[in-house]
């Protein structure tokens, strides 16, 4: 089971995310933006990320930068649900460009995220 | 004292022997008077006795007095003084030449010859000389005299004064004239004294001489060759003028003339229609059309000359810009509009036309007006392609935040009926969580899709004319329903009669959104304030607030709140870009004001100081002559 870092501003969505993960047997730890979850990240290590990418402040990108900029190789999914002038097709190749491990698309069902949770993990 | 001799025996002897001493006396042709050692008088011709006064009978044998003993004591004093004892002598009106001379040991005579005859003439010419001198003088012209055999130069007075040098320091026979020329002018000037030397005519010769003080003086010379009485020439004779004067009104006519020639050249080279209209004791017509102003109504001069303006105006009822145009050309005001205008060929095109009176002075009628023509159906055009693009990508902006809010909205709603499906026997009261959640999305959602709505609506929306402050009293007694009620809201809104052209309930969108934005950062306690203000930009004051010159109402909301900081400014207008907790309103609040305010013209500005408050500012385009 793994320790997994949240970072999310929605709260519907958040509160789905940690459900389905917890479910899961997985434990969860929630940021609400990208400079909330670089403090939890500087506090302690985590087996993997789940991230937003578009949120107030620091997004999911600049998030991404920080934390491979930073040489840190933790596991990250994209959880993307589209941004203004990023069709949800762009979310993809720019997530991956910048480091991520797997993108999946907002709605998902609860499977997606567990699949690719095991997925990265097995990885 | 001299010896006997031979001619003195042939005059005695001859004819001359036969004439008497007084009868010689009396055929000499000048008053005669013959006076011995002790200047007694011992004879006179009859003449004579006129100039001493005496008759010749009185005379003889009287010691010299009077005018006759003048005249021999001025001899003696010259004799003294080794000079001629001839002199002139002015007694009782007639002019006299005086000689004394001896006749023997014993005798002299006094010869005085009658000279007023030549006197007069004397007088006359000298007199007519000082006449030319004083006409020279008077038409500040000098006169200059050129011997060719000598090289010798008579300068008259006033070419000393012309050339500021004085007879002590100049010898124009001696010195050289060129010293005195403007170093560009001496070879012209050196031309002048050749051809002066080779005996031609100098007509009009202008140089430039430099006084002392380095002061420039334009100089003209004109001369012609003297002859002497055989006809052979022999000098040269020319007068000198100070023309700098003229000069200088001639370099000011020629700089008129050319500034004019600019300024006629520029107006034709204007990329803008430009056209005069002269009153001419009648209603103002055509004077003059530029280049661009005959390019733009295919009209040339003669065919709008005279003609009012109204020339260009189609031919069915004035428009209110052609009414609007007309007044202000009665009125000799200025204006700009914005109306149709007829070109020669009869078709029409869109144009902005400016009409400003000309005065010569302030206050005073209008000599002339000038009228600019713009041709703007093609800005009208680009204006509203660039409004059409603008509104798509805010709708392209728009719909990728939409997209976004309402995946996020979803994912409870799809994940977490799963997840309740499978808790529904097991744990009741995370599945009324569930459910909770669900819900809430689902409302989100449907709020965020009504935003929306109003936000993509493409259709004009209905406008008419408003009295705005009536429309800002009824939205914030709407909006204070939905107020916290620590919230109070102050309305300055004094400003009452102004109109604009508003749809109302993009009125009270405006208002609800300002005065909510201005409570949630006030984390619902405090004062809100609402003001109105009527504005009446000059052409600087517009450009300040990159606003059109003109009428405005000014709708401000402000909060002593938490303020907004400079990074959050500029994305303050993003739909859906929104700082309230997570949430907490959909960021489409500020990107609806702008969409709404823009689209009537208007503009949106946002004053804010972090912890200090905010205000928004909302610039709407005032109806003519409300405010």
């Amino acid at each position: 089971m793994a320790d997994i870092l949240l970072v999310e501003d929605s709260p519907e969505v958040s509160m789905t995310v940690r459900e389905i993960l917890v479910g899961a047997g997985h434990t969860v730890v929630s940021a609400e933006t990208g400079n909330e979850a670089m403090v939890k990240l500087k506090e302690r290590g985590f087996d993997l990320i789940v991230s937003d990418i578009w949120m107030p402040g620091m997004d999911g990108i600049a998030l991404l930068k920080e934390v491979r900029g930073s040489g840190n190789r933790v596991p990250v999914i994209v959880i993307s649900g589209g941004a203004p002038n990023a069709p949800l097709t762009y979310t993809a190749p720019l997530a991956s460009t910048f480091g991520a491990n797997e993108v999946i698309y907002k709605p998902f069902e609860k499977d997606e995220l567990l699949n690719a949770v095991s997925a990265v993990l097995a990885a | 004292m001299h010896g006997p001799d031979p001619a003195q025996d042939r005059w005695a002897s001859g004819a001359l022997g036969q004439i008497t001493p007084h009868a010689f006396l009396e055929a000499l042709p000048f008053n005669a008077i013959i006076v011995d050692r002790a200047a007694v008088v011992v004879a006179l011709n009859g003449r004579a006795a006129a100039f001493i006064g005496y008759s010749a009978a009185t005379a003889v044998g009287r010691p010299a007095e009077g005018l006759l003993r003048v005249c021999l004591e001025r001899a003696e004093r010259q004799q003294a003084l080794g000079d001629e004892p001839t002199f002139e002598h002015y007694f009782n009106g007639t002019w006299y030449i005086v000689r004394v001379f001896q006749i023997s040991d014993e005798l002299r005579c006094v010869a005085a010859t009658d000279v007023s005859k030549r006197k007069a003439e004397e007088f006359e010419i000298r007199e007519n000389e000082g006449r030319l001198e004083e006409a020279t003088r008077i038409a500040q012209l000098g006169t200059f005299k050129l011997m060719w055999d000598s090289g010798a130069m008579k300068w008259s007075p006033h070419m000393y004064i012309l050339h500021e040098v004085s007879t002590d320091t100049f010898d124009p026979s001696r010195d050289d004239y060129l010293t005195l020329v403007h170093p560009e002018d001496r070879e012209i000037a050196d031309r002048m004294r050749q051809d002066a030397m080779s005996g031609k005519p100098l007509s009009g010769t202008e140089y430039r001489i430099m006084h002392r003080d380095r002061t420039v003086r334009w100089i003209r010379v004109d001369g012609r060759v003297l002859f002497d009485a055989d006809g052979a020439p022999y000098g040269s004779f020319g007068i000198c003028q100070d023309v700098t004067d003229t000069k200088n009104r001639e370099h000011e006519l020629n700089d008129l003339l050319r500034r004019n020639a600019t300024l006629y050249e520029a107006l034709e080279a204007s990329p803008i229609g430009v056209a005069v209209l002269t009153p001419e004791g009648g209603p103002p017509g055509f004077f003059y059309l530029n280049a661009e102003f005959q390019r733009l109504t295919l009209h040339n001069g003669f065919s709008l000359r005279g003609q009012p303006l109204e020339a260009l105006r189609p031919e069915e009822a004035p428009s209110a810009g052609w009414r609007a145009a007309s007044a202000a050309l009665q009125a000799s005001a200025s204006g700009s509009f914005e109306l149709t205008c007829v070109r020669r060929d009869s078709t029409s095109f869109l144009a902005q036309l400016e009409i400003a009176p000309v005065r010569d002075f302030p206050g005073r009628d209008a000599i002339a007006y000038v009228i600019n023509l713009r041709d703007i159906t093609v800005d009208r055009q680009r204006a509203e392609a660039l409004l059409q693009s603008q509104k798509m990508e805010a709708l392209g902006q728009l719909s990728g935040g939409v997209a976004h809010e309402i995946n996020n909205l979803l994912q409870p709603v799809i994940a977490l009926s799963e997840l309740g499906a499978a808790l529904a026997d097991t744990d009741p009261i995370k599945v009324r969580r569930y459910f909770e959640v669900i819900g809430g999305s689902g409302r989100k959602a449907r709020d965020v899709v009504r935003q929306v709505l109003t936000f993509a609506r493409r259709d004009p929306v209905q406008v008419a004319s408003h009295m705005i402050a009536a429309l800002t009293s009824d939205a914030l007694d709407l909006v204070a329903n939905a107020l916290p009620p620590g919230i109070t809201v102050s309305r300055n809104l004094m400003f009452s009669e102004a109109r604009a052209t508003v749809n109302p309930t993009q009125v009270s969108q405006i208002i609800l959104n300002l005065v909510k934005n201005a409570a949630d950062a006030m984390d619902g306690r405090g004062e809100v304030t609402v003001t109105l203000e009527g504005l009446d930009l000059d052409d600087g004051a517009a450009e300040a607030l990159n606003l059109a010159p003109g009428q405005w109402i000014k709708l401000s909301v402000s909060d002593q709140g938490c303020g907004i900081s400079r990074e959050t400014r500029d994305r303050i207008f993003e739909p859906f870009f929104t700082t309230k907790p997570v949430g907490k309103g959909t960021g489409l609040g500020l990107s609806v004001v702008y969409s709404i305010v823009t689209g009537w013209g208007g503009s949106v500005r946002i004053d804010s100081e972090v912890d200090k408050g905010t205000t928004a500012m909302v610039y709407i385009p005032a109806d003519s002559d409300t405010v």
